[in-house]
């Protein structure tokens, strides 16, 4: 027998099993999500025609990272949510676990497969903004310059300076980014509650459920945090919500990166070390509750 | 080898019916050994426990109480399925992906990879007579292709034990022949094979040693030969025997102290065998 | 089921030791001004429940965008206390929206208050007046607003300036918001002489708007603009310079 000491996490295991996951998602057409994405981006544009540069720019970060926020958390708990119960079902995973490999590794690989989806729609999607919005751009340059064309270099620079400046910002990268890091934790998180679940609808409920508790769970921490007010039952509560639930409001960074406030570095760092963190520590929660149960 | 293929030691298995005080029995104080080299059945009939055992043995689900090991390995370490291929009952493998590309996925599984890889899987299908179909997605495939995919898969890393849960079920005659064809291959190979079933002709085909369990009980076990023989029974194969002669012989008998029991074509089968095995227990555990 | 107590014990005790990361990027932000506004009952009963619920699931930007929207649309149709309505929604959902804060202001001071002194319905001068000045109000609110929240961007500014110089009227504070204008990183270039040119119309203030406008006549030929000359020539005269300090006649 083959006595070559067996490594307890391979490269190789997980990346066979995230490679299986992507084609597996690829090959359920998830990317028709992109195409969506391309005809709302296109549809908006034709009726902002009556809005003024600055208004339609606006209006189309807007909608564009509003709607690659949806895409993405979409993708990952729907992608994420039918993972498990369809491989124990169709008994695959009997398959792969009887194989030297650990349940982590399915896991991660799993998980994995997910994430590099996220990535490559996140990427195409910024893409496709960023040819819409450079488009646009140059279409409002074009306007400018023709319309000041008799006016001073110095007005026409300010003017030219606005039309950028209304396009693109720098904090749009770190902004899509952390999109994709809210998405990931979303992954993360469906695939957590998928590990005691019993049915697929049950998880996307669940998780859609945690989705808008963790929007407002900023609001209880905070006032569970000022130790004040309250009756001990409504203050039991607020703990719990704070302690339970992420903080997914923290994530919010887009709609204020349109409005073109500009957002210190450290601020994105930290959410996106908190992204990681709750990725991280719901995949780890995951594989303890999958560790334990019987297939 | 002296090292058991299989071992299994005081095996119980309870199961929790949830919200009820209730649990559910699968396994009770199993002890089971599988030598290497030997092709085992393990038989019973729905719910008794067989395909739980197979589980525990694999380390799917862990055991209430006692112990499994594969060749000296603990089942609850992931390394002690560095040597075994599983066939799940009816498996479903990924429908998108084709039979080469499935068996790739397995041996990227068990750590094979580059031309090793590539040469493995034009054996296993050449194995499992898929040659044809390698490029075709299992979305299309027969029952019995998906057998034959789903054995070629157990085979990926040239295990020492092949683990078969009702290899033959859902497959027509013809694949069911196939199947069996390729479980004597491996035997030949010196490849432990351990595998359950309810289909007993096959099982008296193929299997060396067999093991009946009922209610989560082995009620039987030994060799095929043991087990069919009927204990305190001769059989006397007479040829061209005159009703004289047979009238003699009971005399004979009687005064040796024996009985002629009955005057036959004598045959027993192992479903008579199994179904009585099965029925007794029944009784006894009410 | 041991194994769930130790899940759920985990998932506590790891809410427990991100909860101060958590409330230091909060604190952050809420100094940034980039905290979520208080979507409160009223807000949900203004905005209708899908819009409320979609707001509160992280897609404030989208709903505003789509109640600015509307708003333009009730511009169109020139029904002003939709406007004001829609825009205060707006804004509350999207404080960070300069474009939001200035239109808002636009629509109210320009707009419904020229529709206001133009309001052929109403023939006493002195209520379209008043009414006229409500409108410049509210615009002055908007504006205001817009700047507690962003206080960092030239943009309110240099609008509550144009609100100065061109509804009110009243150079000084016209003069005083061009300059906070100009002090602010990425502030349009003509902000220092816009508040130049409002400091020479105040009476009284003459010899600093002159020192100003003097200062950035010699910064070069790029600030030597046709009002520049003219307001520079106006104090000029006003201050009664010698003639030889005088900048020198243009050519044409």
């Amino acid at each position: 027998m083959k006595d070559s000491a067996h490594r307890a996490l391979s490269f190789g295991r997980i990346s066979a099993l995230t490679a299986n996951t992507l084609t597996e998602l690829t090959r359920l057409k998830v990317f028709y999500v992109l195409l969506l994405f391309a005809l709302l981006l296109i549809g908006s544009s034709a009726f902002m025609a009556r809005l003024s540069f600055q208004q339609e720019f606006q209006v189309l970060k807007d909608i564009s990272l509003g709607a690659m926020s949806i895409f993405t958390s979409l993708l990952a708990i729907v992608a994420t949510a039918r993972m498990l119960p369809q491989d124990l079902e169709d008994r695959t995973i009997y398959t792969i676990l009887a194989k030297p490999v650990a349940r982590f590794e399915y896991l991660v690989g799993k998980l994995a497969g997910v994430l590099l989806l996220l990535l490559i729609s996140t990427l195409l999607m910024a893409l496709l903004f960023a040819a819409v919005l450079f488009a646009r751009e140059y279409a409002a340059l074009a306007e400018v310059t023709r319309q000041m064309s008799s006016a001073p270099s110095e007005q026409l620079h300010d003017a030219v300076q606005a039309v950028r400046n209304a396009t693109f910002n720098p904090d749009l990268l770190p902004g899509i980014s952390i999109i994709y890091l809210k998405a990931c934790l979303l992954a993360s998180l469906t695939l957590f509650i998928s590990t005691f679940a019993t049915t697929n609808i049950f998880t996307i409920v669940v998780t859609v459920f945690v989705y808008f508790i963790g929007h407002i769970q900023g609001t209880a921490r905070e006032f569970w945090l000022q130790q004040n007010g309250g009756t001990a039952l409504s203050r039991i509560f607020l703990g719990v919500v704070a302690l339970v639930f992420p903080d997914l409001q923290l994530f919010d960074f887009a709609d204020d990166v349109v409005a073109g406030a500009s957002i210190p570095f450290t601020l994105f760092a930290n959410a996106a070390g908190l992204g990681c963190f709750y990725t991280v520590l719901y995949l780890l929660l995951s594989t303890a509750v999958f560790s334990g149960r019987e297939l | 080898m002296s090292e058991p293929a299989v071992a299994v030691t005081g095996l119980t298995k309870v199961f929790p019916v949830p919200l009820q005080r209730r649990s559910i029995v699968a396994v009770r104080d199993l002890n089971l050994r599988v030598d290497a080299g030997q092709v085992y059945g393990l038989l019973g009939p729905n719910g008794s426990g067989k395909s739980t055992t197979l589980k525990i043995i694999l380390g799917l689900v862990s055991p209430t109480r006692g112990k499994t090991e594969i060749f000296g390995h603990d089942s609850s370490r992931v390394a002690s399925r560095e040597s075994v291929g599983f066939l799940p009952e009816s498996p479903y493998f990924y429908k998108y992906l084709t039979a080469a590309e499935t068996l790739r996925f397995y041996g990227k599984l068990c750590g094979m990879r580059g031309e090793r890889l590539s040469a493995r899987i034009d054996e296993l299908l050449e194995l499992v007579r898929l040659t044809e179909a390698r490029n075709r997605r299992l979305r299309g495939f027969s029952k019995g292709m998906l057998q034959r995919i789903g054995l070629a898969q157990a085979l990926a890393h040239e295990p020492q034990l092949v683990i078969l849960d009702e290899p033959t079920a859902g497959v027509d005659p013809a694949g069911s022949r196939e199947i069996r064809d390729l479980i004597l291959d491996l035997k030949q190979r010196g490849i432990t094979v351990l595998l359950s079933s309810h289909l007993l002709e096959q099982v008296q085909e193929v299997c060396d040693r067999v093991g009946i369990l009922a209610n989560g009980v082995l009620v039987r076990e030994g060799t095929m030969t043991e087990l069919l023989a009927v204990q305190n029974q001769t059989e006397v194969v007479l040829e061209g025997a005159r009703p004289e002669l047979l009238t003699q012989i009971a005399a004979l008998a009687t005064n040796a102290g024996a009985r002629v029991i009955d005057q036959r074509t004598p045959q027993t089968t192992l479903e008579q065998l199994f179904l009585e095995a099965t029925e007794r227990s029944g009784d006894a555990s009410r | 089921m041991m194994r769930a107590v130790l899940v759920a014990l985990a998932v506590l005790l790891l809410g427990a030791a991100r909860l101060p990361l958590e409330h230091q990027v909060f604190a952050c932000r809420r100094q940034l001004h980039l905290h979520a506004p208080d979507l409160d009952l009223g807000l949900r009963e203004q905005i209708g429940q899908l819009a409320f619920v979609a707001a509160l699931g992280g897609f404030r930007s989208l709903v505003a965008d789509a109640l600015f929207i509307q708003a333009h649309v009730a511009w169109e149709r020139t029904e002003w206390s939709r406007v004001l309505l829609l825009f205060r929604q707006v804004t509350t959902l999207q404080p960070r929206g300069l474009l939001f804060w200035d239109m808002a202001a636009w629509h109210m001071a320009w707009n419904a208050s020229s529709a206001a002194i133009n309001d052929s319905a109403q023939p006493r001068l002195a209520l379209r007046v008043k009414a006229q000045r409500k409108y410049f109000d509210l615009g002055k609110d908007f504006l205001e607003r817009g700047i507690a929240n962003n206080p960092d961007k030239p943009q309110l500014y240099e609008a509550m300036g144009r609100l100065y110089r061109d509804k009110y009227r009243d150079h000084a504070r016209a003069a005083e918001f061009f300059d906070k204008t100009a002090e602010k990183r990425g502030a349009p270039s003509y902000a220092r002489r816009f508040a130049a040119y409002e400091l020479s119309y105040c009476v009284g203030r003459e010899r600093e708007a002159y020192q100003r406008l003097h200062e950035l006549y010699s910064a070069g030929e790029r600030e030597r603009l046709p009002t520049l000359i003219t307001r520079l020539k106006f104090v000029e005269e006003k201050l009664n310079i010698p003639i030889d300090q005088r900048i020198p006649e243009s050519k044409g």
